[in-house]
């Protein structure tokens, strides 16, 4: 072996192990959902993946973190975080219900246009935590940390004096048969959630938008010396993920029949650990949607997966956050083996 | 005897001079003031709770001071706590957000000479002036008992299945102790039924996603499961949408717990079979009146227990079971 040969093959890793690194998560999905389906066949004779049952309720379990994880992936990318958007979903599911109540009993709205109003309604509203968000760490140079945390009590107490400390009720058809109804089997929301992707997943590798992204997060210097607009791409970012949580909370909404402010509070930390199973790094650069895409499915999969194949609850805690910190040790292994080379 | 009778007057002689106290100050001011302090502002039970509490006040012409913290955290309502201590009223009335941790902290109200009245929660042992423990200086525990609430919830979902089948709790996190009260009482109480078999608890950490996806699981495992007993409102609310999304309305049973105003279209078409309700405006007149006895001089039974109402489609137009639906606002 020639010294160059040596060199050569320490710079660049065979290209399955990049092909690994790069789909990381996903392996990890596979390798999860083969080991329920091994456990399923080997304790009762059933079949976990070929359900057609199991896969439409993991998929619609994953659809709101998802959402919550989409935007999250972008600020995250940016070397930022978004901490408020728990409650932010929270207001705008409240804000939704609200709407559709008001526009039905006002206005007479008929039900689908009442429950499109609803769905505006409770995104819009989110512009305005989304700005705040921004201008407070674009301008006046807050760290997202502290800025979004001080928005996630602000959208809290928000969130909770419009809802008086109750759940909103709504009665609408149309507006359940967004949360909860299929098309060729497919449940709505999945469709919803996946188009949601594709457009994200669009954004952030295809236009310019997304590629200032990962330049901002990578060398925030680096980025201002190239002449990207900083300040404005941070505050376009908070915004985006302010109004993915806005949807999510419509249509929260819409499945529940009914908005709640607390909707999307346990889902935060599901969010972030979407993103990160997903191969974020938390210190920004790199980071990819299907990366979110399979992190938001492997905590579908293992929550869904350890009550089917009945595992004691207290258990469960343990397998969900074990799962968490074996992906993040995977990924700082993959880091080193790859030499800081940072995949987009 | 001699010992539990010298105990018993230590006990009363302390609860007189508590009242000796307060009595002197309600004198002196005009009005009478007592504080109420939920465990958490933001929740339709405590709200219906303050109203009780308002309309008590109202009665006797008293003062209520209502300040709480917005969420379910020791480290949030002790600085309320110490606030409301500092506006010395005459009592408060407290569902203390810790058994242990919350002692010290009230000690402090008792030793100010502010009477002390535990509602929904208590310290200690609940049991109140006894002269055992550091915490029995409470003068009243008024609540409802919660593992009579999983008792009720156990019968009537039971009845509701027809007294056969598979059925498990879908609760909120282990170690809160009305939740975790109610789904002793409701496992306690289905052992009475041969027929029935309680499957795991699930937890579902207040996330009503969770607790959909949790029902779906043990529907894809268990396709007879004959119900569920959700032990709050998002353990019920989300079962209910998974039970839905998996095409088993109707053919599953859920007994719910708590009623908010929207449970009524819940239990009319079906999503729910029933809901116990408790009664929080019950708790809050009864805890006031109790305060305010104990301040003007009267005795006070040391526990006050309200009680529950069964829900179900067939009662719920009925004036006086829909009258013990929570307020919004």
């Amino acid at each position: 072996m020639t010294i160059s040969a040596t060199a050569r093959s320490a710079s660049l890793p065979h290209p399955i192990i990049l092909w690994i690194a790069q789909f990381r998560a996903w392996v990890f999905l596979v390798m999860l959902i083969a080991f329920f389906e091994i456990w399923s066949r080997l304790s009762d004779g059933t079949s976990f993946l070929f359900n057609i049952y199991n896969i439409q309720s993991i998929a619609v379990f994953a659809t709101a973190p998802l959402l919550l994880a989409l935007g999250q992936t972008f600020v995250i990318i940016s070397a930022g975080i978004d901490l408020s958007l728990g409650f932010v979903m929270g207001l705008s599911s409240v804000i939704a219900a609200h709407a559709c109540n008001y526009f039905a009993a006002r206005w007479g709205f008929p039900p689908f246009a009442a429950m499109l109003a609803a769905i505006l309604s409770g995104t819009v509203v989110t512009i305005v935590p989304g700005l705040v968000n921004g201008l407070l760490i674009s301008r006046l140079q807050v760290p997202p940390f502290i800025g979004t945390l001080g928005m996630y009590g602000v959208a809290r107490g928000a969130a909770y004096l419009f809802a008086g400390g109750m759940t909103i009720a709504v009665d609408n058809d149309w507006y359940s048969a967004i949360g909860n109804s299929r098309v060729l089997g497919v449940p709505v929301l999945v469709i919803l959630t996946g188009i949601a992707c594709l457009v994200m997943h669009y954004m952030l590798s295809q236009t310019r938008f997304g590629q200032h992204t990962y330049a901002l997060g990578a060398s925030k210097a680096a980025a201002n010396r190239a002449g990207i607009d900083i300040k404005k791409l941070t505050l376009k970012l908070y915004l985006l993920s302010a109004i993915m949580a806005g949807i999510a909370g419509a249509l929260y909404t819409g499945r529940f029949t009914a908005g709640a402010a607390q909707a999307g509070e346990p889902l935060l930390l599901d969010s972030i650990a979407a993103v990160v199973i997903g191969g974020a790094s938390l210190f920004g650069g790199s980071g990819t949607i299907w990366g979110t895409i399979a992190g938001a499915l492997v905590i579908a999969v293992i929550q869904y997966g350890l009550v089917f194949i009945n595992v004691e609850p207290f258990w469960q805690f343990i397998a969900v956050g074990a799962v968490i910190i074996v992906s993040v040790l995977v990924d700082q292994t993959q880091r080193r083996l790859l030499g800081g080379r940072q995949v987009e | 005897m001699e010992r539990r009778s010298v105990l018993k007057l230590m006990g009363a002689t302390a609860a007189l001079a508590g009242a000796g106290l307060a009595s002197g100050r309600a004198a002196a001011a005009d009005k009478v003031t007592i504080a109420l302090i939920p465990g958490l502002t933001a929740d339709g039970f405590y709200v219906t709770m303050h109203h009780g509490a308002e309309a008590a006040a109202k009665a006797v012409g008293a003062e209520l001071l209502y300040q709480g913290a917005a969420e379910w955290n020791v480290s949030l309502q002790v600085p309320v706590l110490d606030a409301i201590i500092a506006k010395k009223p005459a009592a408060i009335l407290i569902a203390p957000t810790d058994k242990v941790q919350l002692i010290k902290p009230l000690k402090k109200a008792f030793d100010a000479g502010i009477a002390v009245v535990c509602v929904d929660t208590f310290i200690g042992s609940g049991v109140f002036q006894t002269g055992a423990g550091d915490a029995d200086f409470p003068i009243s525990y008024v609540a409802s008992d919660n593992v009579l609430g999983g008792r009720m919830a156990a019968r009537a979902l039971a009845k509701a299945i027809g007294e056969k089948g598979k059925v498990y709790v879908s609760n909120v996190k282990p170690g809160v102790s009305t939740t975790d009260q109610r789904e002793e009482g409701f496992k306690d109480e289905m052992k009475k039924y041969a027929g029935i078999t309680v499957m795991e608890t699930q937890f579902n950490d207040d996330d009503a996603n969770k607790a959909a996806a949790q029902v779906q699981a043990v529907i894809g495992r268990t396709p007879d499961l004959a119900g569920v007993f959700g032990a709050n409102l998002f353990s019920a609310g989300g079962t209910a949408n998974g039970v839905k999304q998996a095409g088993m309305l109707g053919k599953i049973k859920l007994a719910g717990f708590d009623a908010p105003e929207s449970i009524v279209a819940q239990l009319k078409d079906g999503t729910f079979e029933l809901t116990i309700a408790q009664h929080p405006a019950e708790i809050g007149y009864f805890g006031f009146m109790a305060a305010y006895a104990h301040v003007t001089g009267n005795p006070v039974p040391t526990a006050i227990g309200t009680g529950f109402s069964v829900m179900t489609k067939d009662n719920i137009d009925d004036p006086n079971v829909s009258k013990y639906l929570y307020k919004s606002s």
